[in-house]
């Protein structure tokens, strides 16, 4: 177990003298990381612009989708009267003699209960 | 350790942070580039700052692990929304081994790189952390960001993955 450990570390050690040979120095490296620093304000202001163009699309969607809804909700929704297809089977034959209060003798009816 | 001792200690650790940036992205030396640079930039404008709790060269790493991980975290919301990478700039980690890279090289080494691309991020970064750096299972639990249990059972069941990996390799 330790010789197949041993075998890592070797394997290792040469992946890092490998790198280390290739790795590029620190003074290149720092001046480059100040060179993108000093590229992050442009980026930063074209992102906000883009931000801003979003924003307006945004405003100017929402505002012409409310005028169009208020629009539509100029319909005088009293004056409409919907019918349902089915509406004639609740018309029976003779319903107006359901609906109407039979004619007796009220005269003779009251003198009844008085 | 003052401000102004800061980038002669920095590039000490050189050699070994660009090592460790590699690993963290799986070997794209562009993106490994990438991440140095973030991280060497934190370091200097202060906004990571060393305040002893550890070793100087544990703390570089640890900068440079999240910064790692930043940028990936990136790289997966520019791929959600195209419009993000005019904020958050060009893209660098895919996280895994540049095919380039592997190929070039000692033979043994390429094929521990492919081996180690095979690996977990957390596995891999471990076996790293120690192999690699020299660093203690304690030390590298601490970059890595978990526990010394969970840096453990990494390391084992890393190592026994890498053997099994390298041996596939060598058939």
């Amino acid at each position: 177990m330790i010789e197949r450990d041993e075998h890592l570390k070797q394997a290792f050690a040469a992946l890092r003298r490998e790198d280390a040979a290739g790795s590029p120095s620190f003074q290149a490296t720092v001046a480059a990381a100040r060179a993108r620093r000093a590229g992050v304000p442009r980026r930063r202001a074209l992102g906000l612009a883009a931000g801003v163009v979003v924003a307006v699309i945004a405003v100017v969607v929402a505002s012409t989708w409310r005028t169009q809804k208020s629009e539509r909700l100029e319909i005088d929704l009293a004056t409409v009267r919907w019918q349902g297809p089915t509406d004639f089977l609740l018309k029976l034959p003779g319903i107006e003699l359901l609906r109407s209060v039979p004619q007796l003798g009220l005269r003779g009816l009251d003198r009844r209960i008085l | 350790m003052s401000p102004a001792d800061l980038p002669a200690e920095l590039e000490q650790l050189h050699a070994a942070a660009f090592g460790w940036a590699l690993s963290c992205c799986g070997w794209d030396r562009s993106a490994a580039e990438d991440v140095l640079q973030a991280s060497y930039l934190k370091l200097l404008d202060g906004r990571a700052r060393f305040e002893g709790r550890s070793s100087l060269r544990t703390f570089v790493f640890g900068v440079i692990a999240r910064t790692a991980r930043e940028v990936r975290r990136r790289a997966a919301l520019r791929r959600w929304i195209p419009l993000a990478s005019l904020l958050l700039g060009p893209e660098a980690v895919d996280g895994r081994p540049d095919p380039a890279t592997a190929a070039v090289g000692a033979d043994e080494t390429a094929r521990l790189v492919r081996a180690l691309g095979r690996l977990s991020a957390r596995q891999r970064q471990v076996l790293h952390l120690v192999f690699y750096e020299d660093l203690t299972i304690a030390e590298a639990a601490v970059i890595a960001g978990v526990s010394l249990g969970t840096a453990r059972t990494h390391y084992e069941r890393g190592k026994a993955a890498l053997k099994r990996l390298l041996e596939e390799e060598s058939e």
